[in-house]
Protein backbone atom coordinates (compact mmCIF):
# COMPACT_ATOMS: atom_id res chain seq x y z
CA UNK A 1 0.00 0.00 0.00
CA UNK A 2 1.11 3.55 -0.59
CA UNK A 3 2.39 5.24 2.50
CA UNK A 4 -0.18 8.00 2.57
CA UNK A 5 -1.07 9.65 5.81
CA UNK A 6 -3.36 12.24 7.26
CA UNK A 7 -0.76 15.00 6.97
CA UNK A 8 -0.44 14.72 3.21
CA UNK A 9 -1.59 17.68 1.21
CA UNK A 10 -4.95 17.16 -0.46
CA UNK A 11 -4.87 16.38 -4.18
CA UNK A 12 -4.75 19.43 -6.46
CA UNK A 13 -8.18 20.73 -7.33
CA UNK A 14 -9.01 21.54 -10.93
CA UNK A 15 -10.96 24.73 -11.31
CA UNK A 16 -14.52 24.36 -12.36
CA UNK A 17 -14.68 20.72 -11.30
CA UNK A 18 -16.01 19.23 -8.10
CA UNK A 19 -13.30 18.15 -5.69
CA UNK A 20 -11.93 14.71 -6.45
CA UNK A 21 -11.30 13.99 -2.78
CA UNK A 22 -13.49 10.91 -2.79
CA UNK A 23 -11.22 9.13 -5.20
CA UNK A 24 -8.04 9.97 -3.38
CA UNK A 25 -8.55 9.10 0.26
CA UNK A 26 -6.54 6.00 1.04
CA UNK A 27 -8.39 3.32 2.97
CA UNK A 28 -5.81 3.11 5.72
CA UNK A 29 -6.81 6.60 6.82
CA UNK A 30 -9.93 5.09 8.26
CA UNK A 31 -10.39 2.29 10.65
CA UNK A 32 -12.82 -0.60 10.57
CA UNK A 33 -15.19 0.34 7.78
CA UNK A 34 -12.80 1.25 4.99
CA UNK A 35 -10.31 -1.43 5.92
CA UNK A 36 -12.94 -4.13 5.81
CA UNK A 37 -14.37 -2.72 2.61
CA UNK A 38 -10.98 -3.26 1.06
CA UNK A 39 -10.82 -6.83 2.35
CA UNK A 40 -14.30 -7.89 1.22
CA UNK A 41 -14.24 -11.03 -0.94
CA UNK A 42 -10.57 -11.58 -0.10
CA UNK A 43 -9.10 -14.54 1.72
CA UNK A 44 -8.31 -13.60 5.30
CA UNK A 45 -6.79 -15.02 8.40
CA UNK A 46 -8.81 -14.04 11.43
CA UNK A 47 -7.41 -14.50 14.91
CA UNK A 48 -9.92 -14.76 17.73
CA UNK A 49 -9.52 -13.85 21.38
CA UNK A 50 -9.50 -17.50 22.40
CA UNK A 51 -6.49 -18.12 20.15
CA UNK A 52 -8.35 -19.73 17.25
CA UNK A 53 -7.11 -19.01 13.76
CA UNK A 54 -9.74 -18.96 11.04
CA UNK A 55 -8.95 -18.76 7.35
CA UNK A 56 -11.78 -17.91 5.01
CA UNK A 57 -13.20 -15.54 2.43
CA UNK A 58 -14.75 -12.40 3.92
CA UNK A 59 -18.23 -12.05 2.43
CA UNK A 60 -19.88 -9.54 4.67
CA UNK A 61 -19.40 -7.37 7.73
CA UNK A 62 -21.08 -4.56 9.63
CA UNK A 63 -20.28 -1.61 11.86
CA UNK A 64 -19.41 -3.89 14.79
CA UNK A 65 -16.92 -5.83 12.66
CA UNK A 66 -19.17 -8.86 12.84
CA UNK A 67 -17.81 -10.94 10.00
CA UNK A 68 -19.20 -13.54 7.63
CA UNK A 69 -16.52 -15.92 6.44
CA UNK A 70 -17.14 -18.48 3.72
CA UNK A 71 -15.18 -21.65 2.96
CA UNK A 72 -13.60 -21.26 6.36
CA UNK A 73 -10.95 -23.57 7.68
CA UNK A 74 -9.72 -23.57 11.24
CA UNK A 75 -5.97 -23.97 11.45
CA UNK A 76 -4.82 -25.53 14.69
CA UNK A 77 -1.21 -24.96 15.71
CA UNK A 78 0.71 -26.91 18.29
CA UNK A 79 4.16 -25.43 18.96
CA UNK A 80 6.89 -27.99 19.50
CA UNK A 81 8.26 -28.68 22.96
CA UNK A 82 11.89 -28.72 21.85
CA UNK A 83 13.55 -26.15 19.60
CA UNK A 84 15.01 -28.84 17.32
CA UNK A 85 11.63 -30.20 16.24
CA UNK A 86 9.08 -28.35 14.16
CA UNK A 87 5.65 -27.57 15.56
CA UNK A 88 2.59 -29.17 14.00
CA UNK A 89 -0.51 -27.77 12.41
CA UNK A 90 -3.68 -29.08 10.80
CA UNK A 91 -6.61 -27.61 8.90
CA UNK A 92 -10.21 -28.41 9.75
CA UNK A 93 -12.91 -27.41 7.24
CA UNK A 94 -15.61 -25.42 9.00
CA UNK A 95 -17.83 -23.86 6.31
CA UNK A 96 -19.59 -20.58 6.99
CA UNK A 97 -18.76 -18.58 10.09
CA UNK A 98 -20.50 -15.57 11.53
CA UNK A 99 -17.99 -14.17 13.98
CA UNK A 100 -19.17 -11.63 16.52
CA UNK A 101 -16.84 -8.65 16.14
CA UNK A 102 -15.89 -8.38 19.80
CA UNK A 103 -14.04 -11.67 19.62
CA UNK A 104 -11.70 -10.72 16.81
CA UNK A 105 -8.19 -9.72 17.82
CA UNK A 106 -6.72 -9.26 14.37
CA UNK A 107 -7.27 -10.09 10.76
CA UNK A 108 -5.30 -9.75 7.58
CA UNK A 109 -5.41 -10.60 3.92
CA UNK A 110 -3.56 -13.72 2.84
CA UNK A 111 -0.96 -13.43 0.12
CA UNK A 112 -2.32 -16.01 -2.32
CA UNK A 113 1.13 -16.59 -3.79
CA UNK A 114 2.34 -17.78 -0.42
CA UNK A 115 -0.89 -19.40 0.66
CA UNK A 116 0.30 -22.93 -0.09
CA UNK A 117 3.61 -22.54 1.75
CA UNK A 118 3.93 -24.25 5.10
CA UNK A 119 4.34 -21.77 7.95
CA UNK A 120 7.98 -21.58 9.05
CA UNK A 121 8.77 -23.79 12.01
CA UNK A 122 5.68 -25.93 11.47
CA UNK A 123 4.79 -29.12 9.64
CA UNK A 124 1.41 -30.26 8.49
CA UNK A 125 0.15 -33.26 10.41
CA UNK A 126 -2.94 -35.37 10.80
CA UNK A 127 -5.95 -33.56 12.27
CA UNK A 128 -6.54 -36.21 14.90
CA UNK A 129 -2.95 -36.07 16.08
CA UNK A 130 -2.82 -32.29 16.21
CA UNK A 131 -6.15 -32.12 17.99
CA UNK A 132 -5.01 -34.56 20.64
CA UNK A 133 -1.73 -32.70 21.20
CA UNK A 134 -3.60 -29.42 21.35
CA UNK A 135 -5.98 -30.71 24.02
CA UNK A 136 -3.09 -32.05 26.06
CA UNK A 137 -1.30 -28.76 25.81
CA UNK A 138 -4.40 -26.85 26.80
CA UNK A 139 -4.84 -29.10 29.82
CA UNK A 140 -1.27 -28.49 30.93
CA UNK A 141 -1.62 -24.75 30.49
CA UNK A 142 -4.86 -24.64 32.44
CA UNK A 143 -3.24 -26.57 35.27
CA UNK A 144 -0.24 -24.26 35.33
CA UNK A 145 -2.53 -21.23 35.31
CA UNK A 146 -4.51 -22.55 38.28
CA UNK A 147 -1.28 -23.09 40.21
CA UNK A 148 -0.02 -19.63 39.36
CA UNK A 149 -3.28 -18.03 40.38
CA UNK A 150 -3.33 -19.89 43.68
CA UNK A 151 0.25 -18.86 44.43
CA UNK A 152 -0.44 -15.21 43.65
CA UNK A 153 -3.53 -15.19 45.82
CA UNK A 154 -1.62 -16.83 48.67
CA UNK A 155 1.06 -14.19 48.38
CA UNK A 156 -1.47 -11.43 49.01
CA UNK A 157 -3.05 -13.25 51.92
CA UNK A 158 -5.93 -15.25 50.41
CA UNK A 159 -6.09 -18.78 51.68
CA UNK A 160 -8.63 -21.56 51.67
CA UNK A 161 -10.35 -24.28 49.75
CA UNK A 162 -12.16 -22.05 47.29
CA UNK A 163 -8.91 -20.36 46.32
CA UNK A 164 -9.22 -18.71 42.97
CA UNK A 165 -12.52 -20.38 42.15
CA UNK A 166 -15.31 -18.63 40.40
CA UNK A 167 -12.99 -15.97 39.06
CA UNK B 1 -19.08 10.74 2.79
CA UNK B 2 -17.81 8.44 0.08
CA UNK B 3 -17.84 5.78 2.70
CA UNK B 4 -21.56 5.97 3.03
CA UNK B 5 -21.96 5.86 -0.72
CA UNK B 6 -19.95 2.69 -0.96
CA UNK B 7 -21.69 1.31 2.05
CA UNK B 8 -25.04 1.84 0.39
CA UNK B 9 -23.88 -0.07 -2.67
CA UNK B 10 -22.54 -2.76 -0.45
CA UNK B 11 -25.81 -3.29 1.38
CA UNK B 12 -27.52 -3.72 -1.93
CA UNK B 13 -24.84 -6.01 -3.24
CA UNK B 14 -24.77 -8.26 -0.23
CA UNK B 15 -26.35 -9.19 3.02
CA UNK B 16 -25.13 -7.92 6.38
CA UNK B 17 -24.14 -10.54 8.94
CA UNK B 18 -27.34 -10.10 10.91
CA UNK B 19 -29.35 -10.34 7.70
CA UNK B 20 -27.75 -13.67 7.07
CA UNK B 21 -28.72 -14.73 10.55
CA UNK B 22 -32.31 -13.68 9.96
CA UNK B 23 -32.31 -15.69 6.75
CA UNK B 24 -31.08 -18.69 8.71
CA UNK B 25 -34.19 -18.81 10.88
CA UNK B 26 -35.54 -22.32 11.07
CA UNK B 27 -32.20 -23.83 10.13
CA UNK B 28 -29.76 -25.79 12.27
CA UNK B 29 -26.67 -24.00 13.52
CA UNK B 30 -23.88 -24.15 16.01
CA UNK B 31 -23.42 -21.29 18.44
CA UNK B 32 -20.25 -21.02 20.47
CA UNK B 33 -20.40 -18.77 23.52
CA UNK B 34 -17.54 -16.73 24.88
CA UNK B 35 -17.10 -19.18 27.74
CA UNK B 36 -16.49 -21.98 25.23
CA UNK B 37 -19.84 -23.72 25.60
CA UNK B 38 -21.43 -24.73 22.32
CA UNK B 39 -25.10 -24.93 21.48
CA UNK B 40 -26.33 -27.03 18.59
CA UNK B 41 -29.89 -26.37 17.60
CA UNK B 42 -32.42 -24.87 15.23
CA UNK B 43 -32.68 -21.10 15.17
CA UNK B 44 -36.17 -19.91 16.03
CA UNK B 45 -35.73 -16.15 16.15
CA UNK B 46 -33.03 -13.52 16.40
CA UNK B 47 -33.00 -9.76 16.79
CA UNK B 48 -30.69 -6.86 16.00
CA UNK B 49 -28.69 -7.46 19.19
CA UNK B 50 -27.97 -11.01 18.04
CA UNK B 51 -30.09 -12.37 20.88
CA UNK B 52 -31.31 -15.78 19.79
CA UNK B 53 -33.80 -18.43 20.64
CA UNK B 54 -32.91 -21.95 19.65
CA UNK B 55 -34.94 -25.12 19.89
CA UNK B 56 -33.95 -28.78 20.19
CA UNK B 57 -30.57 -27.83 21.56
CA UNK B 58 -27.59 -29.93 22.55
CA UNK B 59 -25.40 -27.93 24.89
CA UNK B 60 -21.75 -28.93 25.18
CA UNK B 61 -19.49 -27.87 28.06
CA UNK B 62 -16.30 -25.91 27.26
CA UNK B 63 -14.14 -29.03 27.63
CA UNK B 64 -16.46 -30.95 25.35
CA UNK B 65 -17.01 -33.63 27.96
CA UNK B 66 -20.54 -32.91 29.17
CA UNK B 67 -23.69 -32.78 27.06
CA UNK B 68 -27.17 -31.53 27.88
CA UNK B 69 -30.28 -31.76 25.79
CA UNK B 70 -32.54 -28.73 26.11
CA UNK B 71 -35.88 -28.18 24.36
CA UNK B 72 -35.46 -24.42 24.09
CA UNK B 73 -32.68 -21.94 24.79
CA UNK B 74 -32.50 -18.16 24.85
CA UNK B 75 -29.04 -16.73 24.23
CA UNK B 76 -28.29 -13.11 25.03
CA UNK B 77 -26.33 -11.85 22.04
CA UNK B 78 -23.38 -10.45 23.94
CA UNK B 79 -22.35 -13.93 25.09
CA UNK B 80 -21.81 -15.21 21.56
CA UNK B 81 -18.35 -15.84 20.19
CA UNK B 82 -19.37 -17.08 16.78
CA UNK B 83 -22.06 -18.95 14.89
CA UNK B 84 -21.62 -21.61 12.28
CA UNK B 85 -24.40 -21.91 9.74
CA UNK B 86 -24.96 -24.47 6.98
CA UNK B 87 -23.52 -23.64 3.54
CA UNK B 88 -26.99 -23.59 1.97
CA UNK B 89 -27.83 -20.37 3.79
CA UNK B 90 -25.80 -18.32 1.33
CA UNK B 91 -27.93 -19.57 -1.57
CA UNK B 92 -31.02 -18.86 0.45
CA UNK B 93 -29.93 -15.29 1.05
CA UNK B 94 -29.15 -14.92 -2.63
CA UNK B 95 -32.64 -16.04 -3.60
CA UNK B 96 -34.19 -13.77 -1.04
CA UNK B 97 -32.25 -10.81 -2.40
CA UNK B 98 -33.18 -11.59 -5.96
CA UNK B 99 -36.81 -11.58 -4.89
CA UNK B 100 -36.32 -8.26 -3.11
CA UNK B 101 -34.66 -6.71 -6.13
CA UNK B 102 -36.93 -8.28 -8.71
CA UNK B 103 -34.33 -10.71 -9.95
CA UNK B 104 -31.63 -8.10 -10.28
CA UNK B 105 -28.45 -10.09 -9.73
CA UNK B 106 -26.41 -9.18 -6.69
CA UNK B 107 -25.95 -11.60 -3.88
CA UNK B 108 -22.79 -13.23 -2.74
CA UNK B 109 -20.19 -13.41 -5.38
CA UNK B 110 -18.00 -16.34 -6.06
CA UNK B 111 -20.60 -18.80 -4.97
CA UNK B 112 -19.76 -22.13 -3.51
CA UNK B 113 -17.21 -24.59 -4.66
CA UNK B 114 -15.06 -22.02 -6.39
CA UNK B 115 -11.63 -21.69 -4.88
CA UNK B 116 -10.83 -18.52 -3.01
CA UNK B 117 -7.93 -17.95 -5.33
CA UNK B 118 -8.55 -15.09 -7.68
CA UNK B 119 -11.99 -14.71 -6.27
CA UNK B 120 -12.06 -10.97 -6.15
CA UNK B 121 -14.57 -8.30 -6.85
CA UNK B 122 -14.30 -7.16 -10.44
CA UNK B 123 -12.90 -3.76 -11.20
CA UNK B 124 -11.69 -3.08 -7.67
CA UNK B 125 -14.55 -0.63 -7.37
CA UNK B 126 -13.00 1.73 -9.86
CA UNK B 127 -10.59 3.31 -7.47
CA UNK B 128 -7.42 4.37 -9.15
CA UNK B 129 -3.97 5.24 -8.00
CA UNK B 130 -3.38 2.34 -5.73
CA UNK B 131 -1.28 -0.76 -6.00
CA UNK B 132 -2.89 -3.75 -7.70
CA UNK B 133 -5.92 -5.43 -6.26
CA UNK B 134 -3.95 -8.40 -5.02
CA UNK B 135 -2.19 -8.14 -1.74
CA UNK B 136 1.33 -8.37 -3.01
CA UNK B 137 4.12 -6.50 -4.65
CA UNK B 138 3.49 -3.31 -2.82
CA UNK B 139 6.63 -1.76 -1.39
CA UNK B 140 6.64 -1.18 2.31
CA UNK B 141 6.62 2.40 3.43
CA UNK B 142 7.72 4.19 0.31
Amino acid sequence: MEALNLDDAPPPQVLGQPPQQNQQLPPQMFTTAAQLLDLTDKKLMVSLRDGRKLIGVLRSWDQFANLVLQQTIERIFVPSLSPSEPGLFADVPRGIFLVRGENVTLLGEIDLDKDDDTPTGYERADVEVVHRLWRERKGREAKRERGRRARLLREVGFEGEVLGEGG
Amino acid sequence: MFLYLYRAQLTIAQQLPLGLLTAAQGHPMLVELKNGETLNGHLVTCDTWMNLTLKEVVQTSPDGDKFFRLPEVYVKGNNIKYLRVPDEIIDLVKDQQQRDQGGGGGGYRGGRGGAARGDHRGGDRGRGGRGGGRGRGRGRGN
